[in-house]
């Protein structure tokens, strides 16, 4: 768009001397007849430059921006913990207090298994896969949550 | 703890917890009421009961699609008729 617009305002100048009808600019430069004069074609050789570098640009400018979308950082087992632990704390059943990576939900936080399968949900929502009933009635602890979904999601240390 | 129907139930409270998060009054509300529910029934044993339980919850679950499909046409229809009634 910008170097066609350049090219119009080049277009105007260079009418006086050289008919230029809408074809390639920068073919017609090099066939251009003699009679052009010296600063004419001056202009119109050095506009040929920029226009080539601005197509050289452009298109990887493109590729980068295109390559922006919905590029998440890779996980971490850390981030996993944190999101783990930040949703557990955030649940209103769990002291926050005595919650630690090793507890167990049932046996040291006092929940039972109808809120278990509310924090699988819960993480489910979190991490955006489902994980199957077979699989999250094993989960029992924060540590062996964060295990799964790093298996799941092909994170290793 | 090993009953084979557990499966299921779990199955059951997940969808029911799913359906209800659209429920008019609000999530909090029909998480409490749909847990007193379940632990109402939390020691049975008898299969025979426990199917005809599970079969009541997804009688329940199928009130609230029905709850859900009357208030989308009630307020469409509200949308479209305003006033005419």
């Amino acid at each position: 768009m910008a170097s066609r617009v350049l090219v119009r305002c080049v277009r105007s100048l260079a009418r006086p001397s050289a008919r230029l009808c809408a074809g390639n600019v920068t073919l017609r430069a090099a066939a251009a007849p003699l009679p052009l004069t010296q600063r004419s074609f001056s202009l119109l050789s050095c506009n040929q430059r920029t226009r080539q570098t601005e197509q050289t640009r452009v298109p990887g400018s493109l590729v980068q921006v295109c390559r922006q979308y919905g590029d998440l950082p890779p996980l971490t087992l850390e981030m996993i913990q944190d999101r783990v632990m930040y949703v557990l704390k955030l649940y209103d059943k769990i002291n926050p207090e005595k919650l630690q990576v090793a507890s167990h939900f049932m046996k040291d936080l006092g929940l039972d298994s109808l809120d278990q399968v509310e924090i699988i949900m819960a993480m489910e929502d979190e991490f955006g896969f489902e994980i199957p009933d077979a699989e999250a009635e094993k989960l029992m602890t924060p540590e062996e949550i964060v295990q799964y979904i790093a298996d799941k999601k092909d994170v290793y240390e | 703890m090993a009953n084979p129907l557990r499966g299921e139930v779990v199955k059951l409270y997940k969808n029911l917890l799913y359906l209800g998060r659209e429920y008019p009054k609000g999530v909090n509300y029909f998480r409490d009421r749909l847990k007193t529910a379940f632990m109402k029934h939390r020691d049975e044993t008898d299969p025979e009961k426990i199917k005809k339980l599970i079969a009541r919850g997804e009688f329940v679950m199928k009130e609230l699609e029905a709850l859900y499909y009357l208030r989308k046409y009630r307020a469409l229809k509200k949308r479209y008729y305003e006033g005419e009634e």
